[in-house]
């Protein structure tokens, strides 16, 4: 489908010239290495390929190395990454999630080491913030942080920490405050070295059979007391900012993405047959595509609202859990409704469509994860019932 | 949270508000209240001009949501739904409209809106009402159902076939040869009626056929599907708010019951599904007014999802009332009613779903064709 947006002269240019580098330059799938190692080395070349060309860290300062555009014209490239089909940024823990938060807490001194390596791929980050006792109940981390002759003796277990077998810095919470404290107070950000002694990394096979999480141990780690992120006792703060401005920036290239992903069901169907005739011209099938078909397009109406705001330089708000919620439930419609129109003809098994039947294999698994990372559904229900509809706590 | 309304868009919203609350009539009241009540909220609306239409600086689609938006959430009982989405389908051909068509879209006519017939859809292309050659001209005969506001109506639009083509005519609602009845439906301050037409003669200068009819009538089911999803949501948000506090008050269990998870998520739901679904709508409107080739689809996909996410809304509000939502007394019925009529109008979800689901398919079956020559 051909969707074009309306976008002022300025965007509408960048647009082109982004879509006319990506023609060029987007790895297709297909030429990316087998091999985990290799495939990361080729997306850290993709990534500073890209930061060169300017589409990386668009709108980070230029001090450090970013290129001090608007806000907008970062969203108008992602969603042009995402049409393009390109792979994801390697580094898309540092540019999504620690990196704004390096910006917004950081020291000088902290941003002029940190901020350019993130941008063009040299050294890739992880966030260490879930635990195997703490997933949506956060604040209840275990993970200790001593302050010892200048330096913080970390020790405790994190899960779920995306590329974590390849990154060099991990974004950690651990409690360093006493007991005396509510306990969100009690947590702050450290900014850990991979190389440290002391961390150990074990990489977790997930339902895709993919091993792009790991855990991690962390045994007496010493990490150095100015690597601490703003004040002792202000983890929370900064998780939640951090965690915000996830969700309300990735809903727009996420929606491009699901376009993607719905023309090529739509093609799936029109090439696969079921009793004699292709299952695109089944009404059933028709209506069950048009609605995934709202829920992507409702996403992308309800998520450039709601960004407006964000844009012009507010807060991401408690709205940004609406575009969550949207935005999981968009996804996990079109892949189950994959899964439910292929299946038949998936069990077919025709050798010819192995590829594309994995493909929706794994979309279809790895949707079901969409309404749990980054703040469950429920706690995307529990934050609009506090912070929008005012209703009395539990 | 209107983030993206200009400020005079945000004066026209608040302005209809205050307007509305100024001339309320309770819904239980419409039906016994004197004709010269009933029209009071009307004549203060078009005073205000709510059908200055078309024209540059005039109203377009999305201060014509906000209106509907505003009309639902009050359960106002007005003509403004017919009056203002055949103004709107009109307005862009204004000037190469026949005399009489024109001159409806700068009049102050209440309009009423014919399409449906006993047994029919909302596609326009097969209408059984036909425009004959009579001995002084055309005539109309046939019989209309669910045309909204019949009894204010001063004009109707009538969608009907012309040597087997889709026609529009426009008729004085007291033209000679009309016959207007009450008909009963599920809201009823919407104030349905049904019309016969025994060849009731129509000007050569109301009577608009071939390519420019078409162009109409698609414009007249994009126009109302919008205002009716705009009602929608106006309608689903009141209750919602309703229920929200009602749920910060009402005491279990010792507890408010507000605080109770299984509520709370509901409620929560019940928000996300009420904001996106007029974020829905007002792209679409936007889209409308810009000329934008999508428009039609995007207010298809908006009407789509309003009709299943407002019922959803006022079932979720219902829900957290409890036997309360349930006595004739409690406004919640009539927020329900008044989003089931208008999830109906212009198509309900699963009509749009299946044109959409049409257009998917060929779209697709169009790029492999392309793909494969």
């Amino acid at each position: 489908m051909a969707h074009q947006e309306r976008l002022p002269r300025d965007e509408a240019r960048l647009r082109d010239e982004a879509r006319a580098f990506l023609a060029e330059n987007v790895p297709s799938a297909a030429g990316l290495p087998r091999s985990l190692d290799a495939r990361i080395e080729a997306l850290r070349g993709w990534q500073a390929r890209c930061y060169r060309a300017g589409y990386v860290g668009r709108a980070w300062p230029r001090e450090f190395g970013g290129g001090g555009r608007p806000p907008v014209e970062q969203i108008v490239v992602d969603q042009e990454l995402a049409a393009a089909g390109a792979p994801e940024f390697v580094n898309v823990v540092g540019l999504d999630v620690l990196g704004p938060s390096l910006l917004r807490f950081g020291t000088e001194q902290q941003r002029q080491r940190h901020i350019r390596a993130i941008l063009d791929a040299r050294e890739i980050w992880c966030q260490g913030f879930s635990e195997p006792e703490a997933g949506s109940d956060l604040a209840s981390l275990r993970t200790r942080a001593v302050l010892k002759d200048g330096h913080f003796v970390l020790s405790g277990q994190k899960t779920w920490v995306s590329w974590g077998q390849f990154a060099r810095w991990c974004g950690v919470l651990a409690r360093t405050e006493g007991p005396g404290r509510p306990r969100h107070q009690g947590i702050s950000m450290l900014i850990v070295d991979m190389d440290s002694p002391g961390v150990d990394v074990r990489p977790m096979t997930q339902i895709t059979g993919h091993a792009e999480f790991c855990e991690l141990f962390f045994d007496d780690v010493l990490v150095p007391e100015e690597n601490l992120l703003s004040n002792r006792g202000d983890g929370w703060k900064i998780a939640m900012y951090t965690l915000g401005h996830e969700r309300g920036t990735a809903a727009l290239p996420r929606q491009v993405k699901l376009r993607t992903w719905l023309d090529r069901l739509a093609a799936a169907l029109g090439d696969r047959a079921l009793d004699g005739r292709a299952l695109l011209d089944d009404p059933g099938a028709q209506v069950a595509l048009a609605r995934a078909m709202i829920g992507i397009e409702v996403l992308r109406y309800h998520a450039q609202r709601t960004v407006g705001e964000f844009l012009s330089g507010g807060a991401v708000g408690p709205e940004s859990s609406s575009v969550k919620l949207l935005m999981a439930e968009a996804e996990q419609r079109l892949a189950a409704t994959a899964a439910e129109l292929l299946g038949p003809a998936m069990e077919q098994a025709d050798p010819a469509e192995q590829d594309e039947d994995a493909f929706w294999e794994e979309t279809y698994l790895y949707s079901r994860a969409a309404s749990v990372y980054g703040g469950t559904r429920q706690i995307q229900r529990n934050i609009i019932a506090d912070r929008v509809l005012a209703l009395p706590q539990e | 949270m209107e983030l993206e309304l200009t400020k005079e868009q945000s004066w026209i919203s608040e302005s209809v508000d205050t307007l509305l609350s100024r001339e309320w009539v309770a819904p239980a009241d419409i039906i016994s209240a004197s004709a010269e009540r009933q029209r009071r909220t009307w004549t203060a609306l078009v005073e205000f001009g709510a059908l200055s239409i078309g024209h540059e600086g005039e109203l377009g689609a999305v201060e014509l949501c906000l209106i509907a938006r505003a009309l639902g959430s009050h359960l106002a009982s007005v003509p403004f739904l017919g009056s203002a989405a055949v103004r709107l389908a009109l307005a862009p051909q204004a000037k190469s409209l026949p005399a009489g068509m024109g001159a409806l879209v700068s009049g102050q006519d209440a309009i009423g809106i014919a399409v449906l017939e006993a047994g029919s859809g909302w596609t326009v292309e097969r209408a059984g009402t036909r425009l004959a050659r009579g001995s002084d001209g055309l005539e109309i005969r046939g019989e209309k159902v669910a045309i909204e506001q019949l009894a204010a109506a001063g004009q109707l639009a009538v969608v009907a076939t012309l040597d087997g083509e889709p026609a529009v005519a426009v008729t004085p609602a007291d033209a000679a040869g009309l016959t207007r009845r009450p008909q009963r439906c599920f809201d009823e301050t919407v104030l349905m009626g049904t019309a016969r037409f025994d060849a009731v003669p129509v000007p050569g200068g109301s009577v608009l056929g071939g390519p420019g009819a078409r162009t109409v009538l698609r414009r007249l089911m994009t126009a109302g599907s919008l205002l009716a999803a705009a009602e929608a949501v106006g309608a689903a948000g009141h209750i919602l708010d309703l229920s929200c506090r009602y749920a910060g008050q009402r005491r279990q269990f010792g507890r408010t019951i507000g605080s109770f998870q299984a509520l709370r998520h509901i409620l929560a739901d019940a928000y996300v599904r009420q904001e996106s679904g007029w974020s829905a709508v007002r792209y679409a409107a936007a889209a409308l007014d810009d000329g934008d080739p999508e428009a039609a689809r995007a207010a298809s996909i908006a009407k789509a999802y309003v009709s299943r996410g407002a019922r959803e809304v006022a079932h979720s509000a219902m829900q957290v009332f409890g036997g309360i939502a349930f006595t004739a007394e409690h406004p919640a019925h009539r927020f329900l009613r008044r989003v089931g009529v208008r999830a109906q109008q212009f198509g309900d979800a699963a009509h749009h779903e299946r044109r959409l689901g049409r257009e998917l398919a060929e779209r697709a079956a169009r790029s492999r064709a392309g793909g494969t020559a």
